[in-house]
């Protein structure tokens, strides 16, 4: 009965657990008005969430978390830190949600508290070449578009591949990075933009437009490393001992 | 327009609907035209990156359980505007009394059959029930353990399994839990028991592993009645499903 001892050890574990889940979940037995349906709009669920419902907090979720998820898995660039950081960010949301008055669009109230955590987050793990805070400044220096002699053309090459572009956005710094995707990839205009970042609308101009520059030099080293391989491989012909 | 302009007009004023300046620089600067043909393709590129993503699943799981955990979330009880109080009463202890005196009539078998060991154990009271030991078919006398199946209330357990007379008479203590908790489950199926499937299906996916480790306790000790340590691990279990039963039954009133 070796077999049963585990059982019964878990099996008495997940009972302690689903009591410790529906403890919590009926809470108080007064005698309250009974919950709405699924509400249909936004408002609506933000209401039923202050006041604690559960439902609403799910309709939430649903509503704005595959956005969410998509801007950190972007920001840091593999799956495990993005789900602590949309876990970190709806949790602070669901505190606060308390104190949201609509003075603003509830996403981009949510889009801020995102990029406030994943930019603590980057901020923990930069290096101190690596600075986050000059990204945010205009550049003063604007020399004009760097005349590479033999840099090759992107549109003619059709270099400029979802693979390759996910790879460069990775290697923006920080500031880059949330601009170029809140506006290019996922749409937001350049005032919701300054209200997420807490900058102006104009230093949001500034920082896509180098952003996209920048996208531009890395995607050149990339299809410069990518040449170069090619004539590497092409030396070594097939079957040689090399 | 010089290069360095163009640049400016870009940064301040994006790729689209460019100023006659701008575009007369163009048709006659290759540089500058690379640049926006550039530009124009990483955007373009930018927009077929999907904007959405899908998270897993466990990331509400636990998002949820943490929410319950600092009490954000409160669960109100679904009571009908114009129902009298009586009837909200009866409407909320109802399943509680259910799953409640399933969990009470597990623990009374219990003591009832722990008893009945204690007065079975001693031989001398054994022998004073001929009637039962004329039907009893034959078995070892020396063994004083007693198999749950072999007793009945009109009878001191003995060994070996129960004559079909006397079982008829009465359910023995474990027959009697093992009943009472299938109805206490009769109402599981058709109930909802938690907002997240996931939840829900962990829930019943716990029912099924206590279900299937009851099932194995009770022939194993068909097989071997003597085995003490069986009938304790099938009682424990009993207790364990009763109380799974009544937490499902607690999540469940509040969803449906």
């Amino acid at each position: 009965m070796c077999a049963s001892s585990v059982i019964h050890g878990t099996t008495l574990g997940a009972t302690r657990r689903i009591r410790a889940i529906s403890g919590a979940a009926t809470g108080q037995l007064a005698r309250q008005r009974p919950a709405p349906p699924v509400p249909l709009t936004e408002a609506e669920a933000i209401r039923l969430a202050q006041a604690g419902n559960a439902p609403a907090f799910e309709f939430l979720y649903q509503l704005h978390g595959r956005r969410v998820y998509a801007l950190c898995l972007r920001m840091v660039g593999n799956p495990a830190d993005a789900e602590d950081l949309m876990q970190e960010a709806f949790l602070q949301l669901f505190r606060k949600i308390g104190t949201f008055r609509g003075e603003s669009a509830f996403s981009t109230w949510l889009h801020r508290m995102t990029v406030n955590v994943v930019l603590m987050r980057l901020r923990k793990k930069s290096l101190p070449t690596d600075s986050l805070e000059e990204t945010l400044e205009p550049d003063a220096e604007n020399s004009g578009p760097k005349r590479d002699v033999g840099a090759p053309d992107l549109r003619l090459s059709g270099a400029v591949d979802r693979v390759n572009l996910e790879r460069c956005i990775e290697k923006l710094p920080p500031g880059y990075r949330t601009v170029f995707v809140l506006h290019d990839v996922q749409g937001y205009e350049h005032n919701e933009i300054a209200n997420i970042m807490g900058c102006s609308v104009g230093n949001s101009k500034s920082q896509l437009h180098k952003a996209r520059t920048r996208l531009r030099e890395l995607l050149q080293e990339e299809i410069r490393q990518q040449a170069r391989e090619e004539r590497k491989a092409a030396k070594t012909p097939s079957g040689s001992l090399e | 327009m010089q290069c360095k302009e163009l640049e400016f007009v870009l940064e301040s004023e994006g790729l689209a609907q460019l100023p006659k300046d701008a575009r007369l620089h163009l048709a006659t600067c290759a540089a500058c035209q690379g640049l926006l043909a550039d530009l124009n393709s990483i955007v373009s590129a930018a927009k077929s990156l999907p904007a959405e993503v899908a998270p897993p699943d466990r990331i509400w799981i636990s998002l949820r359980a943490q929410l319950e955990a600092e009490g954000l979330i409160k669960e109100p009880v679904e009571v009908s505007e114009h129902s009298s109080w009586w009837e909200s009463f009866t409407g909320w202890m109802k399943p509680r009394t259910f799953a409640t005196a399933a969990a009470g009539l597990v623990v009374l078998a219990v003591a009832v059959f722990v008893t009945r060991i204690q007065h079975g154990s001693n031989p001398g009271v054994a022998k004073n029930q001929p009637a039962v030991e004329t039907l009893r078919p034959a078995q070892s006398t020396t063994a004083t353990s007693t198999s749950p199946s072999s007793t009945s209330p009109l009878n001191v357990p003995s060994q070996g399994p129960v004559p079909s007379r006397a079982k008829e008479l009465a359910p023995s203590p474990s027959e009697s839990a093992s009943f009472t908790l299938t109805q206490a489950e009769l109402d599981v199926p058709d109930m909802q028991l938690a907002g997240n499937s996931q939840v829900d299906a962990s829930l019943r996916q716990n029912l099924r592993t206590l279900n299937a480790f009851i099932a194995e306790c009770e022939l194993h000790l068909k097989q071997n009645p003597q085995d003490e340590l069986a009938r304790e691990y099938l009682y424990t279990a009993y207790q364990q499903k009763a109380d799974l039963l009544a937490a499902m039954m607690e999540s469940g009133r509040g969803e449906n």
